[in-house]
């Protein structure tokens, strides 16, 4: 009988699993670590105790981005249900659809650095009304992908018992159609949510870097070789993300599938 | 049986058509308009009216042929190795992998963004990351500087391994779906029960079903990554740079002159990779109908 | 006349799916229409139900054309094939949906919703959700929502279709006490031929878009195109080689 290697390739992807998280936490916790140490000099809460100081800049950033991931997943959500409506019951149907994936696969950084012309000549270079717009940019035509399926033909013939039986499109889309997309509505909300709180390239270009949020710090401290910062910013980045995995793992899978 | 659409919305169809336009389209199309305009000299701050020079210029240096050759190996390699590497964990471990806890762990990987994963990379594999202390520490190198150049490097190791953190994940989980949607395991009994043993039913049905299943979504990934920004920025070398990073800062020259040549690439990689996110719709639309 | 539909038609690309087509129907009658799948029923009831608009011809209700009025207005319910309960409210909330939206008043709401439940014997069942019925229950759950708000006219498009021969049997029953009692005008859809002729007053056969509508019982039996004829010779048949054997 030969023995099986599967134990051993469990362990290992277990291992490469969370190798990254407990090594950005022991990270974000050190200071003081000189190249041939293998493990940092000094442990302590140190670095975490900086985002409640405001000369670091992380707190902001922090607020910067749950604000803007929230009302970037609070649009992008309800819009999308609403286009994806429209784009279900359009004639050219799947010409529309592929017409959505464009700006989520081609560059968004170079799709909105042809666009931040024009962003400039309205005022929403290097604000947060300029981030939020350019990342609804990628969010919306997600969220319209998203909600495709729920347009199949049971929830269309639901949508025409109501009219049928005297209600308006007001009370369909109220007493019926939102509750009946309730948990995909939840769904679309922390994947649109992630978009957002993930992004970098957009918020770096529309931003201009004076919309500080925690992608951009990341990135700020890895140029300014703050490995430590650089490694609390990624554990805060990793945060919700984690808490939403806990809580449902839809939550989080189904991207661009 | 036709479907037929409601009437409450036939009346407002054309609002929401518009909608959709504007909100969808537009932002694109005033993008492409802007950057072909610029491209031939026609908007712009430093414009002369209408030239084809900035193209000459970029069809005739190497360099974004070269970023185009260098982005596709690069997100055909990490595409392949990733697929590889999903394909390999789902249909060898697919019973440890739907343990409750493994399960879960298969997920947590998502919950980590390019940007960080660039990072980590880097903080593993620099010349004064993890592995060159370990290195140090077990005696195979002397100093910082004999360890081999992993970040920034010309064969892009750093970008192939980030990238291939980034989506074994996710086909993992895509596999592992596809595996339980298309009932492979009733298919791969099936095998077993006409005499293949459990090796070749798993190669012969399973593998085959998977791959092809999962052919535009590999499609995607590579297009996607083609495009990607923010790993190759931090973990790219000088030249040749990814798609999106060279472009980026061929539009961001304090040279107002070489401007104009940054559109040039960004309509000729808009173009090129539309025309064949095009063809792979169409041709996955025309298999559906034949098949 | 309560119904009076005249000359309609419509295509979908060149594809003509409903020609010229006319009927009357008489207020508390029930019309049936045979035919089968894709022979155009279901877009006829989608344009008299407004949810379809038709290339030409009209459609008036008590002499009144209501032809450009939105399906919301018409009073005209539309019951599918599948029950199409709403999974996020209970029996009860389904049964007083219509009656939600005309903002009747509660104690209103609950006599009526009531009275139906037990009509439909259904009282037990006042607090569960879709999900934790029978077929059978699920669609007269269906019936009693749609017939609680004293449609127009109601239009059924292969209502038992989705039943087994049992529950089928007697929710054909139910229906016509149902449209005795709540005085329904009905027209219904079936490919079902003793269903045809069990539930209508008056028969009609479609075929291809076109619809013939019969005078009399009697005239849709002889009908060779109807199929009865060679039902009763299949029966027949059978009978006379059993009597041969004996």
């Amino acid at each position: 009988m030969v023995k099986s290697w599967k134990p051993f390739f469990v362990t290992i992807l277990i291992v490469l699993v969370l190798f990254p998280f407990i090594y950005l936490l022991l990270l974000s916790m050190s200071s003081g670590w000189a190249f041939p140490q293998i493990i940092p000099s000094n442990f302590g809460f140190d670095n975490w105790k900086a985002i409640t100081q405001s000369e670091v800049g992380l707190f902001t950033a922090l607020m910067n981005s749950i604000l803007i991931a929230l009302t970037v997943a609070s649009i992008a959500t309800f819009g999308g249900f609403i286009l994806s409506r429209i784009v279900a019951y359009h004639k050219q149907k799947n010409s529309l659809i592929l017409i959505s994936y464009f700006p989520y696969i081609l560059s968004p950084v170079v799709f909105g650095a042809c666009l931040s012309f024009f962003f400039m000549k309205v005022n929403l270079f290097g604000n947060m009304g300029g981030v939020i717009i350019a990342q609804l940019i990628i969010s919306l035509p997600y969220a319209l992908i998203f909600f495709g399926s729920f347009w199949n033909e049971k929830n269309r013939n639901i949508e025409n018992l109501v009219a049928t039986l005297g209600g308006n499109k007001i009370v369909s889309f109220v007493k019926v159609l939102l509750p009946l997309a309730k948990g995909l509505l939840l769904v679309c909300f922390f994947q649109t949510f992630l978009i957002s709180w993930f992004e970098y390239g957009l918020t770096a270009i529309i931003g201009l870097g004076k919309v500080q949020t925690l992608t951009i710090k990341v990135f700020l401290y890895i140029k300014e070789a703050n490995f430590f910062y650089g490694a609390l910013s990624s554990c805060l980045l990793i945060m919700p993300p984690v808490i939403l995995l806990y809580l449902n793992k839809r939550f989080v899978f189904n991207r661009m599938s | 049986m036709k479907i037929s659409e409601p009437m409450l919305l036939k009346n407002r169809g054309n609002i929401g058509i518009l909608l959709f336009f504007g909100v969808i389209i537009m932002p694109f199309a005033i993008a492409f308009l802007y950057a072909l305009l610029y491209s031939f000299g026609l908007v712009g701050i430093l414009n002369d009216g209408f030239t084809i020079a900035y193209w000459l210029t970029v069809l005739s240096a190497p360099q974004l042929g070269y970023s185009f050759l260098y982005s596709a190996l690069i997100a055909a390699v990490s595409v392949i190795f990733s697929v590889g590497l999903s394909l390999f964990t789902v249909l060898y471990l697919k019973k440890a992998l739907n343990k409750p806890f493994i399960n879960f762990m298969l997920y947590m990987p998502l919950a980590i963004p390019g940007i960080v994963s660039a990072f980590f990379t880097y903080q593993l594999f620099a010349r004064t990351g993890f592995f060159s202390r370990l290195s140090y520490q077990l005696g195979i190198i002397t100093e910082a500087a004999s360890f081999p150049d992993l970040i920034n490097d010309q064969f892009a190791f750093g970008i192939i391994l980030t990238f291939i953190s980034l989506l074994a994940p996710f086909f993992i989980l895509f596999y592992l779906n596809l595996y339980k949607n298309e009932n492979l395991e009733a298919l791969e009994r099936v095998a077993i029960s006409l005499g293949a043993n459990p090796k070749l039913a798993t190669l012969k049905v399973s593998l085959p079903i998977l791959l092809k299943k999962s052919q535009t979504v590999v499609l995607l990934y590579f297009i996607f990554l083609l495009g990607a920004y923010e790993v190759p920025l931090i973990l790219g070398q000088e030249s040749p740079q990814m798609l999106s990073v060279l472009i980026l800062q061929e539009l961001r020259q304090f040279d107002l002159n070489k401007i104009p040549e940054g559109y040039t690439m960004a309509v000729i990689y808009t173009s090129v990779v539309s025309l064949i996110t095009f063809f792979i719709f169409r041709s996955q639309k025309n298999k559906v109908i034949h098949g | 006349m309560h119904l009076e539909i005249e000359k309609i038609s419509k295509s979908y690309g060149n594809e003509e799916v409903i020609k010229d087509l006319s009927l009357q129907l008489e207020a508390n009658k029930t019309l049936s229409i045979l035919g089968k799948s894709g022979c155009g029923k279901t877009t006829m009831l989608k344009i008299i139900a407004g949810l379809t608009k038709p290339d030409n011809g009209s459609i008036k209700m008590a002499g009144k054309d209501i032809s450009d009025l939105s399906p919301e207005k018409r009073g005209i319910v539309y019951l599918y094939q599948e029950d199409l309960l709403f999974p996020h409210l209970n029996v009860f909330e389904n049964i007083a949906f219509g009656l939600r939206i005309r903002k009747e008043n509660e104690a209103d709401i609950n006599r009526k919703v009531n009275e139906m439940l037990l009509f439909l014997e259904l009282e037990k069942q006042a607090q569960r959700m879709p999900h934790e019925l029978s077929g059978g229950q699920r669609q007269r759950v269906s019936f009693g929502r749609a017939i609680i708000i004293n449609p127009s006219i109601l239009l059924l498009d292969e209502p038992f279709g989705s039943l087994d021969s049992g529950t089928r049997q007697r929710m054909q029953h139910l229906f016509k006490d149902m449209a005795d009692k709540f005085q329904i005008t009905s027209l219904l859809v079936t490919h079902d031929l003793k269903e045809a002729i069990l539930m209508g007053d008056q028969i009609g056969f479609m075929k291809k878009g076109r619809l013939q509508v019969y005078n009399s019982r009697d005239e849709f039996i002889n009908d060779p195109q109807t199929g009865v004829q060679s039902e009763l010779h299949f029966w027949e048949g059978l009978k006379n080689e059993k009597t041969e054997q004996l």
